[in-house]
């Protein structure tokens, strides 16, 4: 297992640092500081200081990058844990019902849900679910969460306290992952809705395929309760797949993050990198190595995630092991 | 089914076979009503959207000056159905334009993609060897970094935007599924014995490609290119919404005015004033047509290989 998780990882990071080369090279032909500098010598200057990390933060924003970067990748990876997290419940949740209640109305109206949610791009849903859960002045919202920002953040005045016009604090300790879990709440379920449609879907059939099988036969005939075929044999059984399916759609989360990220200004990966290409906002130009740094951290984010998928498929399918 | 001579030549077996596989695959995609109607719908959205400069001439940036017709929320009667914008402009005209551009440059995109993709990976499935190796590197590459920031880049890389420019960028993004697919496809086929018995023959290689395997492989390719559709379409409007994209000011897009929302301020405060209005009506036929596209897609695949999904 060690061995496979090395090789994998000296296969990943050569691709990684192949892809990240082309893409700065783009970048240093572009954008300032390096649009003037003969494109060999900036690439090599840049392959000489990524050993010690200062190609990481250098370049226009030098000093203020690293700063600017770790706080959003941050909130980037505890949004993406969160969606995780409620992808893996809802869908075994809906698909485990699904398919138990198989050709009865309850499935067909989880499955007409679930192709709903897929066909939602992810900013349309955290649209709506801001203005209608959170609460928009002068809009119709419940206002149950808030509707930006993350935690003791009030970006543009959102969710300022009207009595004392200062921002609420952030907390500490458990009352800072209790405030940022709430502040995390709409957009990870915003991000979640059309992967849970998605593999739901996907886990349903796989659960059919299982639950038609001659092992769930046998447990059947065994006496076993319903509930312990369809949990403990069945789903036992599709997990394998559903997990690599999940952990592969991984880059499509991340980007779809990032437009749940600039809808809700979380402060994020996303907004970052925005901000970073819009010419329009505070900042003033576009930075080569800023761009190169946001891509690569997007780039590692799906090396380790498609990583850690193979692992967990390889822990819970034996028949897959590590290869 | 073409060419009398080719029926001629072969014996009538084969032929008979090939046009039962896609009979029976047309008798299951009619089996399905879900398919159907959603197939319908799409015909009927996308037609629509096609006569768009001929329902509406004025033209999607005709502005009623009058100061009564302002952000006017919708209303059943009088002249703007859907309402209006912050400046006087109609929210049914703009978004008929915008289905019509977003259909022009998804249908564009999707097909664009789909010949690159076929083409590139029937080479590299056909070739094998270096190749075959150099493509799948490049495929591979693509995929290190997500999509939507590579194309973020690439559209801020292109400014000023085009509708074209983007549609573009899209299809140099998206051919890679395809020939992923095309390519497996291909590889398969290669090996098997009527590939060796036109090679035999003494069957060049672009008939192989052309009259065997391209055949063969239609399924796959048929499969991929209406997945591609809904692709296109949800990655587009992803992309004109951070509002690096086309400007609705210049080309109204399905994206670009779900995203002029949120622009400019902050999260929902809409500094321009916008209401509701402007991007419901824009959302909803994204959604629709989007549905539509992955249920078609989905029946066209079961159709195809029945012993796929259910």
């Amino acid at each position: 297992m060690l061995t496979f998780v090395a090789r994998r990882l000296l296969v990943g990071v050569v691709v990684l640092f192949v892809a990240a080369s082309a893409a700065f090279c783009f970048f240093a032909s572009q954008y300032l500081p390096l649009r003037e500098t003969p494109l060999l010598s900036a690439y090599w200057h840049w392959v000489q200081g990524l050993p010690t990390g200062r190609s990481l933060s250098h370049g226009v924003l030098y000093g203020r990058l690293l700063p600017a970067v770790i706080p959003a990748l941050e909130h980037t990876l505890a949004l993406l844990g969160m969606t995780l997290v409620l992808v893996v419940v809802l869908s075994v949740g809906i698909a485990c019902v699904a398919a138990a209640s198989r050709g009865s109305v309850l499935d067909f109206l989880l499955r007409a849900a679930s192709y709903a949610a897929w066909a939602m791009p992810a900013f349309l849903v955290a649209l709506v679910l801001q203005q209608l859960v959170g609460k928009v002045a002068g809009g119709p919202g419940l206002g149950w969460f808030p509707v930006a920002g993350w935690a003791g953040q009030c970006p543009g005045g959102l969710g300022i306290d009207l009595h004392t016009f200062k921002c609420p604090p952030a907390g500490s300790g458990f009352a800072y992952v209790g405030n940022a879990a709430y502040h995390l709440t709409l957009p990870a379920f915003a991000l979640a809705a059309g992967f849970v449609g998605l593999h739901s879907r996907y886990l349903r059939s796989s659960l059919l395929d299982a639950l038609d099988s001659p092992y769930v036969t046998v447990a059947r005939g065994k006496g076993l309760p319903e509930h312990t075929v369809v949990l403990r044999h069945a789903l036992r059984n599709s997990l394998a797949s559903f997990t690599s399916a999940l952990f592969s759609d991984f880059g499509a989360i991340f980007g779809a993050s990032l437009a749940v990220d600039w809808v809700f200004q979380l402060r994020g990966l996303g907004w970052l990198f925005v901000a970073l290409l819009n010419l329009n906002s505070t900042v003033p130009v576009i930075d080569a190595y800023a761009l190169e740094l946001l891509l690569l951290l997007g780039g590692a984010c799906v090396l380790v995630a498609s990583l850690l998928g193979d692992l967990v498929v390889g822990l819970l399918d034996p028949r897959v092991g590590f290869r | 089914m073409s060419g009398a001579d080719a029926s001629a030549a072969l014996p009538e077996a084969p032929l008979a076979r090939r046009r039962g596989a896609s009979l029976q695959a047309l008798r299951r995609l009619s089996r399905q009503p879900v398919t159907i109607a959603a197939a319908a719908v799409l015909a009927v959205v996308f037609g629509f959207g096609a006569f768009v400069p001929e329902l509406a001439p004025q033209g999607w940036n005709s502005i009623d000056l009058s100061p009564r017709w302002q952000n006017h929320a919708p209303m059943l009667s009088g002249w703007h159905l859907f309402g209006t914008d912050n400046i006087g402009r109609d929210v049914l005209v703009r978004t008929l334009y915008a289905l019509h551009t977003s259909e022009q440059s998804a249908l564009l995109a999707a097909l664009v993609a789909t010949l690159l993709g076929v083409a590139v990976g029937a080479v590299a499935g056909y070739r094998g060897g270096w190749p075959d190796a150099l493509i799948m590197r490049i495929v591979d590459l693509f995929g290190v970094f997500p999509a939507l920031m590579l194309l973020l880049v690439a559209y801020v890389f292109l400014e000023p935007v085009t509708t074209l420019k983007a549609t573009l960028a899209l299809a140099l993004y998206l051919w890679i599924p395809v020939a992923r697919v095309v390519r497996a496809d291909f590889a398969v086929l290669r090996e098997v014995e009527f590939v060796q018995a036109a090679q035999a023959l003494g069957a060049s290689g672009r008939r192989i490609v052309l009259r065997h395997l391209l055949p063969n492989a239609s399924g796959t390719i048929i499969v991929a290119a209406t997945s591609l559709l809904g692709q296109v379409i949800m990655l587009e409007a992803t992309v004109e919404f951070f509002g690096l994209g086309v400007s609705s000011q210049i080309q109204p897009t399905l994206g670009n005015l779900i995203g002029d929302v949120t622009q400019g301020g902050v999260g929902p405060y809409s500094p321009l004033g916008l209401g509701w209005w402007t991007w419901a009506g824009p959302a909803a036929l994204l959604v629709t047509v989007l549905v539509c596209a992955n249920l078609v897609g989905d029946g066209i695949a079961t159709a195809l290989r029945p012993a796929g999904r259910r």
